[in-house]
């Protein structure tokens, strides 16, 4: 499973996150980003995801992998 | 059974049997007397190390509790590096300072034990001040040489004791928190893999390697054994640090430390969470999780009815704020806009704790260290503790009572 992970002390709150992922990252009322949506990536969130990574000025983000059990990622999608 | 110590004004005592308070009501023990008292450190190789610290449920005492078995178990193979965080960046406890002035070589032998189970020859000690590490410089050229100790001063706040902090600036860099979440035991010191650990946990691990588990089991709670280091602080006629066995009951430790009828308590320290005081409450992990307690770094705070409960938890809110690092946006606002929220319910406003618990939500989780979270914790678990403080406020814009500063802020 990939997810997004902030450096919060790189991030300056440019806020360019939010436009890339506007469902997945919302602003604070400081500008720094909430991710609130922290669900399982196919292959096109991971696309998106790596947009994001990719405009951040300050290089906050990363994609990370997460180690799963084999199998469990199928049945890790939050329920909505 | 409480003595005042030579060094501090602080008092130390005990309930029950002293283990890690042993012989030092005369003073620092040396190396000769220090081997009369507890005796030598037998040789265990690192799986029955791990053994006996899992029989008795040894946590760690630096405020996270985590299982010494597990971490000693994690270390991984290589270069493997030992380290005492003396740091002790809390300005309610003292618990670390008191061991480390009046009983260093329990500690040094405890890093020893765990040293020799992991064969590693360095053993690294951080503290923040440069008198306790003239003691435990001569503490070191005591003791036969062999081991590698190393005493580090390193500066800076409260952020600055956090594991990761201690071995970035051991590492050579700054002691504050990194960005990226690593594993000391998997990437530590200069990148070698690292044991770190409290002081008192390596008193811990060398009055257990001494007593044997049957011994060190004969007291404490049911899940965790042993005693533990206890700090009293603010409104108690004697502050100090108390050994008690695990389990003991609040009412039993605040009747030792002479406490005036208690108006609010926190537990765990300035990271911690204020409870209701109910004096049958268990002093152990598990029994004060119970109460949405937290055990920490092991702080009591005590805080009387002659002062303004809401001034005193507004004070320690502006000087958590001030100990962020400013490294990181949600910290660096939210702890300021957190004091704001607390000064309005101060004054009274009407709903004025909901954007205290609103902002609390929007630091915790959101930085490179738990300054954001712990911080949160304390002043929101504060706000619901002391509820009828919050009501009176909101009546009359005041509670009449002066602030008088009973929660200590900063020794130095």
């Amino acid at each position: 499973m990939a997810r997004l992970e902030i450096d919060w002390t790189r991030c300056e709150a440019h806020g360019l996150c939010a436009q890339v992922l506007p469902n997945v990252i919302t602003l604070d009322e400081w500008g720094y980003p909430m991710i609130v949506q922290h669900k399982r990536s196919h292959d096109d969130d991971l696309t998106e995801q790596r947009r994001a990574v990719g405009v951040c000025p300050a290089l906050a983000l990363r994609v990370t992998r997460e180690p799963t059990t084999h199998g469990q990622a199928r049945h890790t999608r939050a329920p909505r | 059974m409480t003595a005042a110590t030579q060094m501090t004004p602080l008092r130390f005592g005990y309930l029950g049997e002293p283990r890690l308070l042993r012989g030092i009501e005369n003073g620092a023990l040396d190396l000769p007397r220090h081997r009369n008292v507890h005796g030598g450190i037998p040789d265990l190789n690192l799986q029955q190390l791990i053994d006996m610290c899992h029989a008795v449920s040894l946590a760690g005492r630096g405020g996270a509790g985590f299982s010494v078995a597990i971490k000693l178990a994690s270390v991984r193979r290589g270069h493997r590096v030992v380290v005492i965080n003396a740091t002790e960046s809390e300005p309610a406890s003292f618990k670390d300072r008191l061991l480390m002035t009046l009983s260093p070589h329990l500690v040094l032998d405890g890093a020893e034990v765990v040293a020799t189970a992991l064969r590693s020859r360095d053993i690294h000690i951080a503290v923040h001040e440069e008198s306790i590490a003239v003691g435990l410089r001569h503490a070191v050229a005591e003791r036969p040489r062999g081991l590698r100790f190393r005493v580090h001063v390193i500066g800076g706040g409260f952020v600055a004791g956090e594991a990761r902090s201690v071995v970035r600036a051991l590492s050579g860099g700054e002691a504050l928190p990194p960005g990226r979440r690593t594993l000391p035991t998997d990437k530590g010191v200069d990148g070698h893999p690292t044991f770190l650990s409290n002081a008192e946990t390596f008193a811990q691990i060398a009055s257990l390697v001494q007593m044997g588990v049957a011994g060190y089991a004969s007291v404490g709670a049911h899940d965790e054994r042993g005693t533990t280091l206890l700090t009293v602080n603010g409104a108690v006629e004697k502050p100090g640090v108390y050994e008690v066995p695990l389990g003991t009951s609040l009412g039993a430790l605040l009747h030792s430390a002479g406490s005036h009828p208690v108006a609010g308590l926190a537990v765990g320290g300035y990271h911690g969470a204020w409870v209701t005081p109910r004096t049958e409450m268990p002093l152990s992990r598990a029994g004060l999780s119970k109460q949405g307690g937290v055990l920490g770094a092991g702080v009591v705070l005590v805080i009387d009815d002659s002062t303004c409960a809401l001034g005193e938890l507004a004070r320690i809110g502006s000087w958590l704020s001030h100990q962020s690092a400013r490294q990181c946006g949600p910290c660096m606002f939210g702890l300021p806009a957190l004091t704001e929220d607390l000064v309005a319910i101060i004054r009274g406003k009407a709903n004025a704790e909901r954007p205290l618990f609103r902002h609390a939500s929007m630091v915790s989780g959101r930085g490179a260290c738990a300054h954001p979270d712990g911080a949160a914790r304390f002043l929101t678990t504060g706000i619901t503790a002391l509820a009828r403080d919050v009501d009176t406020h909101r009546r009359h814009g005041n509670c009449g009572r002066p602030l008088l500063g009973q929660l200590p802020i900063d020794r130095r």
